[in-house]
């Protein structure tokens, strides 16, 4: 490949790099967050479960895991329900100030390790 | 969200798409399904590719070609269709993903440089097809395919990371 071509590539790539917002390099691991409020709206679905968690600070979205290591740990798709209360707890989105990722997450006072 | 939805929003949307977000079991058959066969579709093609460099010299490259890269074309129908449908699930996200950009480009790549291969190095093959080197521009050709296909790869994986 020539380097007229790299920078093509990199060039190309880059600015959408931004858009980017799930996976890992897109949070913030070197600012925990801990998260309390009530589930608003939830959605169990490939590849991430998601919620929105309304909290005194406003409303968030929690990016969670698959369903299915989520069904696996114990967390089947009703257990997400909107108006039961949540704790999460994990890192804030470098790109989107109202969304972190989960590491865990705190229902009906039972803890689930979400990775 | 205050923006009108891109395309790749919009085929979020479509049945198929919302079936590979709902169902428990549709994603993860999906994604070994698209792994099962890029294993055979990037082994063979390495394997092939050894072979062009000089690896096994005593094994005719117009039969190993028939076999390995027979089952690589073949085991596209299965790795397209079930890429498309992991993209659909997650469009809107993963078009605007560097390692998914990157990847798409380094594929077209792979697709440009195979044919120019066949189209070009290869029409010699029964000059070379056992006990003799291949060619430079055919080795060339083969080391360039072993570098793409193992960055494809791994862009691929990195989707899910960057």
């Amino acid at each position: 490949m020539t380097s007229r071509m790299v920078t093509f590539l990199v060039s190309f790539s880059l600015p959408l790099a931004a858009l980017a917002h799930h996976g890992w390099n897109g949070y913030d691991s070197s600012r925990g967050l801990t998260l309390t409020g009530t589930i608003v709206e939830a959605s169990y679905t490939y590849p991430h479960a998601t919620i929105k968690l309304k909290t005194m600070d406003g409303t968030w979205e929690a990016v969670l895991a698959p369903p299915s290591r989520m069904s696996a740990r114990g967390i089947a798709g009703d257990a997400l329900k909107p108006g039961l209360a949540a704790t999460v707890e994990g890192y804030p989105s470098r790109q989107h100030d109202d969304e972190m990722r989960a590491e865990r997450i705190t229902l009906d006072g039972r803890i689930v390790e979400l990775r | 969200m205050t923006e009108a939805p891109t395309v790749f929003e919009l085929l979020e949307g479509v049945s198929i798409a919302v079936a590979m977000r709902d169902s428990l079991w549709l994603y993860p058959i999906v994604e070994t399904a698209h792994i099962l066969g890029f294993i055979v579709l990037v082994g063979a093609v390495l394997m092939f590719d050894l072979r062009v460099l000089g690896a096994s010299k005593r094994i005719p490259v117009r039969l190993l070609a028939g076999h390995l890269l027979t089952g690589s074309a073949a085991s596209l129908a299965v790795v397209i269709p079930a890429g498309l449908l992991m993209f659909l699930a997650d469009a809107g996200s993963i078009a605007g993903n560097p390692a998914f950009i990157l990847k798409m480009a380094l594929l077209l790549c792979a697709g440009a440089n195979a044919a120019a291969f066949h189209l070009g190095p290869y029409r010699s093959v029964a000059s070379w097809d056992m006990g003799t080197p291949a060619p430079a521009a055919a080795k060339l050709h083969a080391a360039l395919s072993m570098l793409l296909w193992v960055s494809i790869a791994t862009c691929g994986r990195a989707i899910a990371y960057v």
